[in-house]
């Protein structure tokens, strides 16, 4: 049997994940009775909990998506861990490249790991690339908790000056201003934007299919963003608020089918063309 | 000064959120270790170096900057929860946001704060949920599943899918910041097509943070927030 599916790493990855279920249990039982205490409605909290729980499973599912994505290099186990404790869509498909780059494992997530010491360095590298947030985050956290406490005090009537202000036509662009609004989207973007350029220029091993561009790769890239920007409009204009939370997870399985689909119609020679290897 | 025996609930959230956050930090390490010892391998430590610095100017970078973007917005006891659960832009803020706007209450307020951690850690335990019925029932499944002729096109390309329907959301809303990266990577990858995804993924950072930044000083992003 591959050892990547043994029962004990199931149990070593289940040992963790009990314990950070342990941890949101606690935080939600604490919660609650400060909600009744703070002398907010029953039902109030338990729309709370119901809404969120219905808001989570879509994107639940593009996170499972996800693990089932990093399966076939890595087995069920890695990316369990990596994505039930601090991981992130985005985060972990690179974290993962990068480790098995750095162990030579060739043809990146399209082959198979197969050698057990690689696949232990690739839970270090994960984990270690990951964990630093929760290093600083003992330290920051009530800090900057404290502080914006204070400053939601002192910006209320600043906030009303402001609007009544009258327009000079200049408007103060500090660093502060750009990190609370554009930082985190810039980052994103420029996560995101690498495997969009991947897919339309980037190339692969010869003799592996799947890992350059091509193709493929273009439908799939095109597929996703066209059927999420419909379905996110779609969502706005006829006010479907249950559909935003579908939109990802449907534009990732549409581009999915689309890959199929495009694979078995289109001649070989062409449905098997990446540009550059 | 006297210490107050009297712990607010936001210093009690904050003692829970460190000793839990630290206990998690531990139990994360514990995974690889396990692995380690069960496998009886010891993978040689310039391999886990070489790995880590190519994630470590990018990661460590974006844990500083998450900790002080998203703190604000989650909350105190919603930061702790949600920094150890991960996948907080896409899932622990929306429905957080979502949650305090139905419940009608501000964020920063105790209600807020409340409502925030209830949210939070009822998303948390429903994924985990998911994730673990996923990976428990139909782990005998999924290699065969992965490895389907029909479907293995389909999981060749999910990088393009995910990618693709992530990135359009981004893409709409910030579609001022979104042409200059890409543009950037793409020229990159001309000239060095098998660059690394984690090699490339900080020129991508860096020119899409520099751009924005530039187009922000010279009020370009002045209309957008």
């Amino acid at each position: 049997m591959d050892f990547k599916y043994s029962t004990a790493l199931y149990l070593i990855a289940g040992a963790v994940i009990l314990f950070v279920l342990a941890q949101s249990v606690f935080f939600l039982i604490k919660a609650y009775k400060q909600g009744r205490t703070l002398g907010l409605d029953k039902s109030k909290l338990r729309n709370a909990i119901t809404s969120s729980a219905l808001f989570t499973i879509p994107s639940a599912l593009s996170i499972l998506a996800t693990i089932i994505a990093l399966v076939p290099a890595l087995g069920p186990v890695i990316p369990w861990v990596r994505l039930s404790v601090i991981g992130n869509l985005m985060y972990e498909t690179t974290a993962a490249e990068a480790a098995m780059e750095a162990f030579g494992h060739e043809g990146g997530m399209a082959v198979a790991v197969s050698d057990p010491e690689v696949y232990a360095g690739v839970a270090w590298v994960m984990t270690l690339g990951i964990c630093f947030s929760l290093v600083i985050l003992p330290f920051l956290a009530k800090p900057l908790h404290k502080k914006i406490l204070q400053a939601g005090k002192k910006e209320a009537p600043k906030a009303e000056a402001t609007e009544n202000a009258p327009a000079d036509g200049k408007k103060k662009r500090s660093l502060n201003g750009f990190i609370n609004d554009f930082a985190t989207p810039a980052i994103f973007i420029g996560l995101i934007g690498a495997f969009i350029a991947r897919a339309i220029i980037g190339s692969g091993k010869p003799e592996t299919f799947g890992d350059g561009a091509g193709v493929l790769s273009i439908i799939t890239l095109v597929v996703a963003i066209v059927v999420s920007i419909a379905l996110e409009v779609l969502a706005k204009k006829l006010k479907l608020a249950w559909l935003e939370p579908f939109v990802m997870p449907i534009g990732m399985i549409i581009a999915m089918v689309a890959a199929i689909v495009f694979f078995n119609i289109l001649p070989e020679e062409i449905a098997m063309l990446e540009w550059r290897g | 000064m006297a210490k107050n025996k009297n712990k607010t609930y936001f210093d009690r959230v904050h003692s829970w959120g460190r000793i839990s956050t630290i206990t998690a930090l531990c139990a994360l390490l514990m995974f690889p270790i396990g692995i380690c010892l069960y496998l009886n391998v010891f993978p040689p430590i310039n391999g886990i170096l070489a790995g880590l610095l190519k994630l470590i100017p990018t990661y460590w970078t974006v844990a500083v900057v998450e900790v002080i973007v998203y703190t604000p917005m989650l909350g105190a006891g919603g930061t702790y929860l949600s920094f150890v659960t991960g996948n907080i832009a896409n899932l622990k803020l929306p429905c957080a946001i979502n949650a305090m706007e139905g419940a009608n209450v501000k964020a920063n307020s105790e209600e807020g704060e409340v409502v925030s951690t209830i949210a939070i850690a009822t998303s948390s335990i429903v994924t985990t949920i998911i994730l673990a019925i996923g990976v428990i029932i139909f782990a005998p499944f999924l290699q065969a599943f992965t490895d389907n002729a029909l479907l293995k096109p389909a999981f060749a390309q999910v990088l393009p899918a995910l990618f693709g329907a992530l990135g359009a959301g981004y893409f709409i809303k910030h579609w001022r910041i979104s042409f200059f990266p890409i543009i950037v990577m793409i020229i990159v990858l001309i000239f060095s097509g098998s660059m690394g995804a984690s090699t490339l993924l900080f020129v991508g950072i860096v020119a899409s943070v520099g751009g924005a930044l530039f187009m922000y000083k010279k009020g370009m992003l002045d209309r957008v927030k």
